[in-house]
């Protein structure tokens, strides 16, 4: 028999996610120590078992030079074997981190990060305006860049415009009837009341396009064998892999390049995972806009090129639905926390894959998808997790 | 962008980008030529990104194209910018593309495929921009 693949040789064994909302009363730096102790207690680990961090630093104090997962070593007051700096969040983060945990080059790795105290007055959160040379003069903004992949599409396929706002509607009565969402009890919507929001960057409506909010999340990977003795029902990374087109916001995304984007990560994803995308029971896929989440049932050959819309809306994605979708409500709806966003992604799948995930569980969900940015950003990421 | 007594900073002393910037000054457009594939670079870059070639210079656009792609943005990121207005990828006829705006119709006129040419404007903190508007003639 051959050796187990590494991803498999490690699992997710505590999550965290903290209160969420548009302005917290704290900073970036507590709120993210809050969600990672979190964490922690979730797994029945401390700080003390702590070997591997991955997280952004931001301040106040520690260093101006390289800012970054070692600054963290000051406040746990202890060293750390393993530190990664690059994307440490969501997918490629926890990625990262398995990698590192099968190695062996740490054993119990910490991911997380948050934003608090810094939303206050522009009407845009700053990462969403990228100042890059070429892009800022122009005035545009990550969901102008996504708007120019989607107007592409809408000019190819023209999708059934009530179909697509149907998605965002679903997408946020779920976050609705979710008590900790940022949008918890504003629904119910319907397709209308997302076609009738005011229009921000053709084809994007307000409703259609995620929040930007304040709160933090975490989550703890360590061994399979250690994950075995921990408090949760550890999950399994069953496959996973990423996609870097090219760097963000330098060069506008053009539709013919990344509106498959992710279709190789996932493929390979999958095959690692040995399931099938139409054998997940549970989606918690990358929800900047409606159009992403139309886009990646599409390149996860689920329907064809230009049908996502009309397969949705046949498919159903509520919670009773053949593809239930961003339970927790989703980037639209729960919450969007700048270096933390993506990591509640996977906060949401390893509680619907423990059983414990409110009022979107899905009944008996033993495999979960999560993925990460998007055509827009010229990147994508996707993880299969699964019960062990 | 602006120096600290208020006058525009002098974009031909940026690294890799200053000749676009005062081609553009002088109302017209160049982009990056690589010397050793003869493509097109954009946006500038230190090597070539079809041959990493670092043998290349600034030759002269023709400034015509059509519309990849455009949305109209009626919230703009910052209150300087006028909505509605028009953000386009525009691709230009010597094979680069860029982002940009589309001026000289309205912002319901403009389509994918629509042949446009360069026409500069000034932008909001007073530096002159390539903007493209409908082209009649290529029509």
């Amino acid at each position: 028999m051959s050796s187990p693949h590494p991803l498999h040789r490690v699992a997710i064994v505590g999550v965290a996610a903290t209160e969420m909302a548009r302005q917290l009363d704290t900073t970036s730096a507590e709120i993210s120590l809050r969600a990672a102790r979190a964490a922690l207690d979730d797994a029945g680990l401390t700080v003390a078992d702590v070997d591997g961090v991955a997280a952004r630093w931001p301040g106040p104090g520690g260093t101006v030079f390289q800012p970054g997962s070692a600054d963290w070593a000051e406040v746990f007051g202890q060293p750390l074997r393993w530190v990664c700096d690059t994307y440490p969040q969501g997918v490629p983060g926890a990625l990262d981190a398995a990698a590192a945990v099968a190695a062996g080059l740490c054993e119990v790795a910490l991911v997380f990060g948050g934003q608090a105290g810094v939303m206050g007055g522009a009407s845009v959160a700053d990462y969403t305006r990228p100042d890059n040379e070429f892009i800022a003069c122009w005035g545009s903004l990550t969901a102008a860049q996504f708007a120019l992949v989607a107007q592409v599409y809408r000019h190819r396929f023209a999708p059934d415009p009530e179909r697509v706002a149907a998605i965002a509607a679903a997408i946020r009565n779920a976050g609705s009837e979710n008590p900790v969402a940022v949008m918890a009890g504003r629904g119910p919507y319907t397709a209308a009341d997302v076609l009738a929001s005011p229009m921000v960057a053709e084809p994007f409506r307000l409703l259609d396009l995620c929040l930007a909010t304040e709160g933090a999340a975490a989550m703890v990977i360590t061994t399979a064998e250690r994950a075995r003795d921990l408090a949760q029902p550890p999950v399994a990374i069953m496959g996973g892999g990423a996609e870097w087109h090219r760097q963000q916001y330098v060069n506008p995304p053009r539709y013919d390049e990344v509106w498959g984007l992710g279709a190789d990560a996932a493929r390979r994803a999958f095959e690692v995972a040995e399931v099938r995308p139409q054998d997940v029971d549970v989606f918690e896929l990358y929800d900047i806009n409606t159009y992403e989440v139309v886009r990646q049932f599409e390149m996860l050959g689920l329907c064809a090129e230009g049908e996502g819309a009309d397969y949705l809306w046949d498919a159903g994605i509520g919670v009773d639905g053949r593809h239930p979708l961003n339970t927790d409500g989703g980037l639209l709806s729960y919450s969007h926390i700048g270096w933390g966003g993506p990591t509640l992604k996977i906060v949401e799948a390893v509680r619907q894959l423990r059983g414990t995930a409110g009022p979107g569980q899905v009944a008996d969900a033993e495999t979960a998808l999560v993925t990460g940015a998007g055509s827009g950003a010229q990147y994508h990421n996707v993880m299969v997790l699964g019960r062990v | 962008m602006d120096g600290p007594t208020g006058e525009l900073e002098d974009r031909s002393q940026r690294p890799l980008t200053g000749e676009f910037w005062a081609a553009v000054d002088r109302g017209e457009l160049v982009r990056p030529v690589c010397g050793d594939c003869h493509r097109s670079i954009f946006v500038p870059q230190f090597a070539c990104p079809h041959c990493q070639s670092t043998n290349w210079s600034y030759e002269p656009s023709s400034g015509r194209g059509r519309v990849y792609s455009h949305t109209t943005i009626h919230r703009p990121p910052t209150p300087e910018f006028d909505a509605p207005f028009v953000l386009a990828d525009v691709d230009v006829e010597e094979g680069w593309h860029l982002l940009t705006w589309i001026v000289g119709c309205e912002p319901d006129d403009v389509c994918i495929d629509m042949p446009v040419s360069v026409r500069f404007v000034t932008g909001p903190d007073g530096h002159r921009l390539p903007a493209f508007a409908p082209d009649e003639a290529a029509r």
